[in-house]
Parts: C-alpha cells; structure tokens; sequence
C-alpha cells in the first residue's frame, strides 16, 4: 500500500531554557493511502502538535516528515501553502470559518482563491457537498445563524472542496453533543469510504472505535496502537470496538 | 493591583502606547503653546500700545490744515482727554540710501518724524521712548528684520548724513500690513529734510474713555474737518499689530484641534480592540457582580497614565519651542508683562487636554453598560452586525481578484472599524490640499484682483503733491505716445458727501474712471458701466447698509443725484472703503490718481518701470508683481512653506497611523489569518487582503477629502483670505498637484505602511492561532 506520510524521529520542543520541553520527542509513524486512523492521548501528550506537524503547518526541529514523496522540510511557505490547498483538507475543533463571509463562501474560499475563472464549477461542487452533508439549506446564512453541528459539516464540506488526498481532523466532534458527534462521524465514514485518507486526533473513544487504526500517544512518544479493522455498521460490532479500546487504555494507564 | 495590570498592559502594547503617548504629548505641547502665544501676544501688544500711549483716533491728512478751525473742535468736544498734530514727511524711497541697500524699490511709504510731546511715542527695543539726537536716525524695525540695515551704519537721506542709532517700535504701524513706516530723527535734522519731501499730517486724538469712540467718530466727520486720508481708530490699530503672529496662533490651533482629533482616534481604536479582545472577561467581571463603574477603573486607569505621561511630556516639549515662537513677538511688541500667567494658562491648557482625554475614554467605555454577560461568555465576541456588503458574495464575484474582494467585503461589513482610518485618512487628506489651494490661489497672478487692485503691468499712483490732475495728464501724454504700452487707464479718486437715509452725512471716496479695463473681481454684481451707477466695497457697503441694487444719494457738482449700487467688491487698498463710478465731476479736488498700465512685452516690466520712476519723480511707480511681493510676499512664502510642511506631516501621519492601524488589525485578525493559511493561502496572499482594505479605504478618502477641501476648506481658507481684506474668492487649484500628484503621494505612502504594518502576517503561525 502507497504511504502518503512517513515520518522518522521527529522532535517538536516548546519554551526556552530550563523550561523547554519536548512536546514531540521522537516520533516515529506512516500513514498509508485509503487508511482511517485517529491519535488518541491525554491533554499535553502531543497529538494536536503531531497533527500540524504532519501537515506541514508547524516545523519539526528535528527528524523529517514526508508527505506523499515530498520532505517538507526542503518547501519554502509558499509550497507548503501549495500543498495544504492542494492535497489537504482541515477540519478543527471549533468550526473556524470567517465571520463576515456567508456559509456558502467560506466553503468555496480556498479553491476560489486560485481558480476565480471556475467560479461557477466551484458553487456547483460546494452545493453537492452540501447537499450530501444535509446543509443544503444554509447557503445564505451567516455563522451566527447555524448550529454547532451544522458549522462543524460546513468545514467538512470545505475541507472536501479541493478533493483532498488526506484530511486532517483535529478533535472534530469535541465541541458538539452526541447527537451531532455521531452524525458527524457517520458522514467522515462516508468520505473515508470514497477513498479519501482521514487522520484524526481524539479524546472520544466512540468516536476513536470508529477508526480502523489508533495511534496512543503519552507524553510526546507514540506508545502503542491499535488495528481495529475497517468499521462495518452492518456487523453491529461497535461495543465490541469500544471496549477492547477501553481495555486497551487502561492497560497503559491513560 | 491596578499599577501591574497597567504596567503590563503598556509593555505589551509597546509600540500602541508609545505612539498613543506620543499624539497626546502633541496635542498637549501645541495646545499649551497656543495658549502661552495668546496670552503673551495679547500681554505684548496691550504693555507696547500702553507705554506708547497709542492714538485712540487718528485722521490722516494730506494738504492744507486748519489748526484754528480744529483747536475750536477739540475745546468744545467733551471726549477728548489729550489732541495733537504730528507731521509726516514722506521721502521717496529712492532718496533713503543705506550703507548696502537703497530703499528705490520699497513700496512702503517711508516717512520722517520727530519723537512726540505728548502721546504716540516711538519706543527703543527696551520699551523706553527714544530722545534722538542729531545726526541720529533710529530706522522702523521691519528694516532690521529683513537685514537692510543694522545700527551703525551710515544713511544718506536726500544728500544729508545719518548714522543709524538704533531700530524702533512704532504701535501705529510696526505691521507689514500697516503701509506707511516712521523713522526717527531730530528737530534739527527733520526742519532741514522738511523742504525735501511733502508733509502729511497725522491728526491724533487720546479719549478720556475708549468706549466713547464711536460717538467721537460721528462728531469729527459731521464737524467737517480735515480728511483727505484715511481714519484709523484704537481696535485697527490691535488688529493689525495681532494679525501676523494672530495667524501663526491660528495655524497652530488648527494643527492642534487636528492633532486633538487623532490622538481621540488612536485612543478609541486601541479601546475598541482591547474591549474586543476582553469580551469574555469583561462578561465574567459582570457576572460575578462588578459594578460598570468598577471595570472602567481598571481600562479608565491605563489611560489616565498614558495621558498623564503624554500631557507632562508636552507641557515640558511647549518650553523647548516657545522661545522661538515669542521670537517675532518679543521683536516687534516687546516683553509681556503676562509671563507668569502665560505659564498657568499653558498648565490649565493641558489640564484641559487631559480632563478631555479621561472624559472621552470614560465615554468609549460606556459600551461596557452594552455588554450582555450571557452573551459574552457563550461567544466571546461581540456580536457585530455586519451592516455592509451582504449582498456582496464571493459566490458571485467574478470581477475582483479574491484577495482584493475578500479585502474590500472586509472593510464594508466592518464599517466601524474602519471609520477611524478612514476619518484620519480624510483629514490627512484635507490639510494636504487645502494649503496646497490656498498657496495657488494667493500666488495666482489673478489674486490681486481680489484686493481691489486691477490686474495689469505697472502701476503709477500720484498722491501727496501740487496739482495732480495736471501732473496725471503729462503722464496720461506719454504713456499715449509710448509704444511699449498696450492700453492704460486713469483712475481719479475723489470725495463725495453721501446724504443717508436717516437725513445724516457721510463722506466716501470715489474712484472714478473705467473700471472695465483692468477689473477687479465682484463678490456680488458687476463693475459700474452708466453715469448712474456705482460700486462700493465690502467695508463700504457694510459701513452704509448697501447692497446691490440700493439707491445711494451722492452731491455731484453740487446737486443730489441718485446711484444704484450695481457691484460689492474687496478692497484692501485705502483702508478698505472705497467705491467705483463713471460718471465725471470737475468740481471736487483730486486726493490722487491711479493710473494702470498693460505692457505689450511682459519682459520689459522691470525697465519700463524705472524708467516712468526716474522721469516722473513725484509719482510711486511700480511693477505689480514687485508690489504684490513687497506687501504680501512674506506672507505667501510662509503660506508656500506652511504647505508644504503640511504634507510632510500629513505623509509622516499617514504612515504612522497606517502602520499602527495595520498591526492592530492583524493582531485582532490572527484567527482568521490563520483559518486562511491553512487553507492554503500565502502571507503574499493575505497581505494583499490588506492592501485591497487600505487602499480602498483611501481611495474613499481622497475622494471625500477632496471635496471637502474644494468645499468646508475653501471656507476655511476664505477665513484666511479675508485677513488680506479679500471677502470672495475661488480657489485657483492646480489640478496636476490636487488631483494626480497627491494622491499618488498618499497611495504610495500608505501602500508602504501597509506592507510594514501587516509584516506580521508571516509570523503568524497556524497552530498557535487556529484555537480559539
């Protein structure tokens, strides 16, 4: 299977002096093409840390990240910017989108901004996402005038825009109620199942079941993981998923 | 509690504080020194007119006098506490030979006095009243000022010898303004110059009270007495002393109104973006059941220390330029006896700029009563409306680049947050050009007309002598017969009784010829074409009640006629009461004559010019550039410098408030500057977000400035204008300069502040920024 990311001994410190600390401290891991996986740790353990920089958004102080071929240590701003528009897609924890622009055109910010002349292309394709993710009603509204469920399916569908090659989930479903938790990770199965590569980072073990690979990080290592399989809803194994991650978890003292 | 949160809170905003400081450290020292000037200016001018003992009415006076006739007047008039009669020998300037210079060229009418008996005293540079001796000749102080002369120096006067002794203060006519200038000598030397120059007599009188001055007035014009000339009273005599050093105060105050306003600014959006920032706190303080009153404190006491900070700082900076300032004061009034209450003045002054600071803070902060807790602690942000550019969709743009609309959506649906900017952009803009047009416009050759003087090539005006009709003929002979000169045109004055309305008299001067040839420029109607007809200018038709289309009954040759007023215009000439008609009277005598001439070749100005002054010796001749030059060329160049240091401190403004304007924004946008970047966009990209938002935001600017400028700055500058006397005006605008020159200057200026002031963008990183 084609890797999209490997990465060897990366280190990441914060502070200076004697309050520097390494929040990565030689991470090691691969993600392939097609896979589902989730970073799973407590608070200040690195996972949001490893997430950007896996992304390219923050720089390593040492070791390497490539990403599907590339080292990014070699790319100036303007490449990585590149890269991120081109092949990723980003879904955070709040819904991060622009206050003074409507819902429609926060989806279809980062692809218009290089492709004006495919404008109409581009509403088109953000009004079938929205379609599949249920929003279709929410075009003309303003943040102010959605939910936090329906917010947080706007960023997916923009993370979508661009077709990405991986997406990166960084606590997606940890600002919303279960209700919303569930449908949310129901339609990123969906995207998963198109082919698309996702890596999320999560407190949420029914959320993390859902994944087929979890990654356990403590403090700045990656301790274990764990190789759940691809999720089938129609083998009613859910529970089964739950607690052999729970069994798991205690096992290494989370 | 309070001193580390504010101290914090100043060493986190360095750059913010320090230029907040530094507005208001402006403000104060340019207000303290208004302050300090008016009250020295005022203190100088009332100690010189008080030890000079200024005339409170004083009738100027060429030709026969009757001294019987006016010693009978001043007996049986109730008012008159002290009454004297001084003579004035004018000497043509080519006659006053200084060491290096000649006074050929002077416009001013240069006069010869001996000290006064009583009153109107010449006065040393200590104040004291010069005793002159002889030989001696103490010279009018505008003479050291432009470097003409300096004591010691050897003087011929008409063949006789002086040694300049020292410079005086003349309370009459120490102004640039004023036209005619004194010198000192003694008896001995003035009885030996007197047959060399014709004698006009100054007819002065002291009140035993001021407030009677206008009754005074009416009862020496109706008593029929000498006065072929013009009447000066006690206030004419103030305002022309205050007028020069009265602008520059203006000015300053004008600045400092400005400064004032920019300091406001800055303060309000620093407010505005730390409440912002401090939403939810401030929303926590009021759900735990702080007083408003009490989390003002906390944001009131920072500026209270920026404002105390920036107040002593300028206070201590009004010392350093005062002395510099009081420099023509001190010259030309002398000291003030103000000096200790100049300084409390400068000190209420600031005190005013600080109370105004705390008053106009404590009243941003009253949208704190606006914040609801709930709210605040469930988004964290205000919730702004957006009132603008809703129906402006990126969805829909095809036109703009999406930086450039993504830039401009921003400064619409932001309206608020942008109107600082963009009212000190407006501002910035005015002072550019409202100086810039008001420079062009007072140095247009056009400009004179305003001053009810025609605009033509040289000027003969004969005065002061014998027979001026014939001596205007012989001159009137050869300009015919001169091939040189394109057309000329005589101008006779003359006076004319008036019979008012209310059965009263009133004398006016009329100047009578063709007033078509070289026009001066109405304020209202037109210039006076049949017999019937006649102009007045503004002091004229205000002193008479007239206004175009009014009837006014004037004695010609005897029998009463009646004239409608057929134009208003300004004059700055004779006092400024004059009038204009056609019509032809060979009764009254002739006060003087004018007469204008157009040259075929503009370059034979100058030689033409010395040649008319060298065979005509009695009459003032004068090229009217030389003469625009020598009466208002101080003026225009200190207006033409003022200008231009107007647009370097509106540029070095616009950058500074740019560049503080764009950090502030970029910080309060980190959120979404990281949004965009991990979305792919490029600091490139980004930054040019906020260009699009700067340079639309000026370009508005300049467009509003501009016709502000062309509108309220014309009115502005018509306040200035009037000053020369001028009371209409258009402004000559330059539109290269106006309209493409600096708005270039402006865009460039704020382009590169913005490109400094969103440098920033690069260092935002996405992880750091994109939690919210």
């Amino acid at each position: 299977m084609n890797k999209i990311i490997t990465c060897e001994n990366i280190v990441k410190s914060f502070g200076e002096g004697d309050e520097k600390h390494n929040v990565l401290d030689g991470v090691s891991v691969e993600i392939n093409e097609g896979e589902f996986v989730s970073v799973m740790g407590p608070s200040g353990s690195g996972k949001s840390t490893l997430m950007y920089t896996l992304s390219g958004m923050d720089h390593v102080d040492a070791g390497s990240v490539n990403f599907d071929g590339k080292d990014l240590s070699t790319l100036n701003e303007n490449e990585l910017a590149d890269l991120r528009r081109i092949k990723m897609g980003f879904i955070f924890q709040q819904p991060t989108l622009l206050k003074n622009l409507n819902l429609l055109d926060n989806i279809i910010l980062p692809l218009l901004n290089k492709n004006r002349e495919k404008s109409p292309e581009i509403k088109e394709r953000a009004r079938t996402l929205m379609k599949r993710a249920d929003i279709t009603e929410l075009e003309e509204r303003n943040i102010s005038q959605a939910s936090g469920g329906q917010l947080q399916r706007v960023g997916i569908c923009r993370a979508l825009m661009n077709n990405p090659k991986i997406i990166f989930g960084d606590e997606p479903t940890g600002a919303l109620n279960s209700k919303s938790s569930n449908e949310i990770m129901n339609l990123l199965l969906e995207i998963h199942r198109s082919g698309t590569t996702i890596m999320l980072v999560t407190h949420d073990i029914k959320v993390a079941a859902k994944t087929e690979r979890v990654l356990f990080m403590i403090d700045g290592k990656i301790v274990g993981e764990h190789l759940a399989g691809a999720y089938d809803e129609s083998r009613d194994d859910l529970k089964a998923r739950e607690d052999r991650l729970i069994e798991l978890l205690a096992e290494m003292k989370f | 509690m309070y001193y580390r949160t504010i101290r914090n809170d100043i060493l986190k905003n360095k750059a913010i504080s320090l230029t907040t400081i530094i507005f208001v450290a402006a403000a104060a020292m340019l207000v303290s020194l208004a302050a300090i000037l008016v009250v020295n200016l005022t203190g100088a001018i009332d100690t010189l007119m008080t030890r000079a003992k200024t005339p409170h009415f004083m009738q100027m006076h060429s030709g026969e006098i009757d001294m019987p006739n006016l010693s009978a007047f001043v007996a049986e008039n109730e008012y008159i506490d002290e009454f004297q009669v001084l003579e004035f020998l004018n000497i043509d300037g080519v006659q006053i030979d200084f060491q290096e210079n000649s006074l050929a060229d002077s416009v001013q009418d240069n006069g010869f006095s001996i000290q006064s008996e009583k009153f109107d005293y010449l006065l040393d540079l200590n104040g004291n009243i010069i005793t002159v001796s002889d030989g001696e000749l103490y010279v009018p102080l505008c003479y050291m000022q432009d470097g003409t002369t300096k004591v010691g120096d050897k003087v011929r006067v008409s063949g006789k010898n002086f040694v300049v002794a020292g410079f005086l203060r003349d309370s009459q006519m120490n102004s640039l303004l004023a036209s005619s200038k004194r010198f000192l000598v003694s008896e001995n030397d003035y009885k030996e110059l007197k047959e060399l120059g014709s004698v006009e007599y100054l007819i002065e009188f002291r009140l035993k009270d001021l407030s009677t001055l206008n009754a005074f007035g009416t009862a020496y014009t109706t008593a029929g007495l000498e006065a072929n000339g013009p009447t000066i009273t006690y206030p004419l005599f103030k305002t022309i002393n205050a007028l020069s050093d009265g602008m520059m105060i203006a000015v300053i105050l004008l600045v400092s109104i400005l400064v004032v306003a920019i300091a406001f600014l800055c303060i309000r959006f620093t407010l505005l973006a730390k409440i912002e920032d401090d939403y939810r706190e401030i929303g926590v303080m009021k759900a735990i059941g702080l007083r408003v009153s009490d989390i003002k404190k906390i944001y009131l006491s920072k500026y209270a220390v920026i404002a105390v900070g920036g107040c002593v700082l300028g206070f201590l900076l009004s010392f350093v330029f005062r002395d510099k300032l009081l420099e023509n004061i001190r010259l030309f009034m002398g000291e003030s006896e103000n000096n200790s209450i100049a300084f409390v003045f400068g000190m209420i002054s600031v005190l005013f700029v600080f109370l105004t600071i705390i008053f106009y803070v404590n009243s941003v902060l009253n949208r704190f009563r606006k914040i609801s807790p709930a709210e605040a602690i469930r988004f964290g942000v205000s919730q702004e409306k957006n009132t603008g550019g809703k129906r402006f969709y990126l969805s829909n743009n095809r036109l703009l680049n999406t930086n450039i609309f993504l830039g401009i959506k921003d400064v619409l649906g932001r309206k608020k947050l942008y109107a600082t900017t963009f009212a000190v952009l407006v501002i910035l803009v005015f002072i550019i050009i409202v100086p810039q047009n008001l420079y062009n416009t007072i140095s247009s050759k056009d400009f004179v007309s305003y001053m009810g003087i025609g605009q033509c090539d040289m000027r003969i005006d004969i005065q002061q002598t014998d027979n001026i009709s014939g001596k205007t003929a012989e001159i009137s002979q050869v300009l015919t017969n001169d091939s040189l000169i394109s057309k000329f045109v005589v101008l006779t004055t003359k006076t004319f009784k008036v019979n008012m309305d209310d059965g009263s008299e009133e004398s006016i001067k009329i100047e009578l010829g063709d007033h078509s040839i070289f026009p001066v420029k109405y304020s209202a109607g037109r210039a006076p074409v049949t017999k019937d007809e006649i102009a007045l200018s503004g002091m004229n038709a205000e002193a008479l009640g007239k206004k175009v289309g009014d009837i006014i009954k004037l004695m010609i040759e005897g029998k009463e006629q009646a004239l409608t007023v057929c134009g208003i215009y300004s004059d700055v000439t004779n006092g400024g009461k004059t009038a204009k008609a056609v019509f032809t009277d060979d009764s009254a005598d002739t006060m003087w004559s004018i007469i204008n001439s157009e040259l075929v070749d503009k370059s034979l100005i100058e030689p033409t010019t010395k040649q008319y002054a060298d065979r005509f010796d009695f009459a003032k001749v004068s090229g009217i550039d030389a003469y625009v030059i020598q009466t208002y060329g101080a003026t225009i160049s200190s207006i033409g410098k003022a200008s231009y240091a107007a647009i370097a401190v509106a540029l070095v403004i616009a950058i500074l408030i740019t560049v503080l304007f764009m950090k502030l924004l970029v910080a309060k946008d980190r959120y979404s500057i990281a949004v965009m970047k991990a979305f792919g966009f490029t600091s490139y990209e980004i930054k040019s977000q906020y260009v699009s938002r700067s340079v639309f935001v000026l370009l508005v600017a300049i467009i509003l400035g501009t016709i502000l400028a062309n509108t309220l700055g014309a009115v502005v500058a018509g306040a200035v204008i009037s000053s020369f006397g001028a009371s209409s005006f258009e402004f000559v605008i330059n539109p290269f300069l106006s309209y493409v020159i600096f708005p270039l200057m402006m865009v460039i200026t704020v382009l590169i502040a913005t490109i400094i002031g969103t440098l920033d963008v690069e260092r935002i990183k996405i992880s750091e920024n994109i939690k919210e």
